[in-house]
């Protein structure tokens, strides 16, 4: 079971296909906000639909997969967004205090590490590990390394320094493709993971079971702590004008 | 008793456009990934290339690719296959990626996993073909799978193959 968490712009149902032929079972498209001002608009995620007409079979499975939608924010100030329209929400830090307030206040399921570009800040143990007890993940993107022969130095010595402090706990790998041509398959990806320093165990789980920790969280956190779900039950308009006063009841006898 | 032994990367080339697959030879994968190896590991990545490596299989209408290396050094060689973006044959340069579908310690291994694995190819096919004709054609195919009838099974997967031509 692979899951991978995919940054397309174009081609969406080729790179879809792609993804899918190697038995990956979940793709998540990416949208990237970089906020200019204080009250910039998310914008709103395409309909999943819209973009296949019928979902493939997942290779080996029978059941059909999942493609989600994610949201990407490229934090330089501190100001919180809330998005109810996306599955995923990550962040990507740029500075130490954003980092920092990322890993233990942001409500998000996914923090960015620097692929392009050296890492401005250090990365120290505290942060790292209250992120780690909430169940945020941190993520290195592969396609950076593909492209371009500096990028690669970038992103493993961003990836090594990530891994020294986090000890490989709540790692994913995930691809930053722009094109179809840049994609890999779990094990290559997994093989990745041992340049970056993981453990062979964490560089497996890093493509499967951590991915799928990130979607549970993204599904809980429009939940109560996960433990209530609220859910839109259609009513007919009869049983609304019955169920009023039931209502009025109710507060009565609290009171 | 000690043996010499080895692991095998039962990898394929995908390409946007399979027409340009037919070129292929295992000099091109030979050099191409000498030149990943020397780039990602440097000249302790390109003496473990000299010592161990080498193209054993190529299929030119499948794209698949089967290369040995010894066991201590398999997955250097293999972290730098990932980094491959195009091969260069004869001056054309293909545009493409190598994926890796099985690692096995023997021929017969990759072989037998080779065989499970285009008749899995061929049962996502059948949904995709167009006529009457090419759907039996795969499922002969389908039905003709087995260890000793591999050549037999790829040539009827060439017959096939350039009907589904979506998955890549």
């Amino acid at each position: 079971m692979y899951f991978t968490l995919i940054y397309v712009f174009v081609d969406i149902p080729i790179s879809c296909a792609v993804t899918f032929k190697f038995g990956y079972s979940t793709v998540a498209i990416n949208y990237v906000v970089e906020p200019q001002q204080k009250k910039q608009e998310i914008p709103k995620p395409q309909n999943v639909s819209d973009i296949f007409d019928k979902f493939p079979v997942v290779q080996g499975k029978s059941s059909p997969v999942k493609v989600l939608n994610r949201l990407t924010i490229i934090a330089s100030d501190a100001s919180h967004f809330v998005s109810c329209n996306f599955d995923l929400v990550a962040v990507y830090p740029k500075t130490e205090k954003l980092f920092h307030a990322a890993c233990m206040t942001f409500d998000v399921d996914i923090i960015c590490i620097a692929v392009a570009e050296k890492q401005p800040f250090h990365f120290k143990r505290a942060p790292v590990n209250g992120a780690i007890d909430r169940g945020v993940f941190f993520e290195t993107c592969y396609a950076a390394a593909i492209r371009d022969t500096t990028m690669r130095r970038y992103t493993i010595a961003n990836a090594i320094s990530l891994m020294e402090v986090c000890k490989g706990k709540n790692i994913i790998v995930s691809s930053g493709a722009e094109r179809p041509l840049e994609l890999r398959g779990p094990y290559d990806i997994a093989n990745l993971g041992l340049l970056f320093s993981l453990s062979e165990g964490d560089a497996k789980a890093a493509v499967s079971t951590n991915c799928r920790s990130v979607l549970l969280h993204g599904e809980t956190r429009a939940t109560a702590s996960g433990v209530v779900y609220t859910m839109k039950k259609p009513k007919t308009p009869q049983k609304q004008e019955e169920e009023s006063p039931i209502s009025k009841k109710a507060k009565t006898e609290l009171a | 008793m000690v043996r010499f032994k080895s692991r095998y990367l039962l990898c394929e080339v995908c390409v946007p456009d399979r027409s340009s697959l037919q070129l292929l030879e295992d000099r091109t994968i030979y050099n191409t990934l000498r030149a990943a190896v020397n780039r990602a590991h440097g000249d302790y990545g390109s003496a473990l290339f000299n010592i161990g490596v080498i193209v054993k299989y190529l299929n030119a209408h499948t794209g698949v690719v089967l290369i040995r290396s010894r066991k201590k050094h398999y997955r250097l060689i293999w972290s730098a296959l990932s980094f491959i973006t195009c091969l260069e044959n004869r001056g054309q340069k293909v545009q493409c990626f190598l994926n890796c579908l099985h690692v096995g310690g023997t021929i017969r291994t990759c072989q037998k996993f080779l065989v499970k694995y285009n008749r899995q190819q061929l049962h996502r096919m059948l949904p995709d073909c167009k006529t009457d004709a090419e759907k039996q054609e795969v499922r002969r195919a389908i039905l003709s799978c087995s260890l000793s009838n591999v050549r037999e099974e790829e040539a009827d997967e060439d017959g096939s193959d350039d009907d589904g031509d979506e998955e890549t």
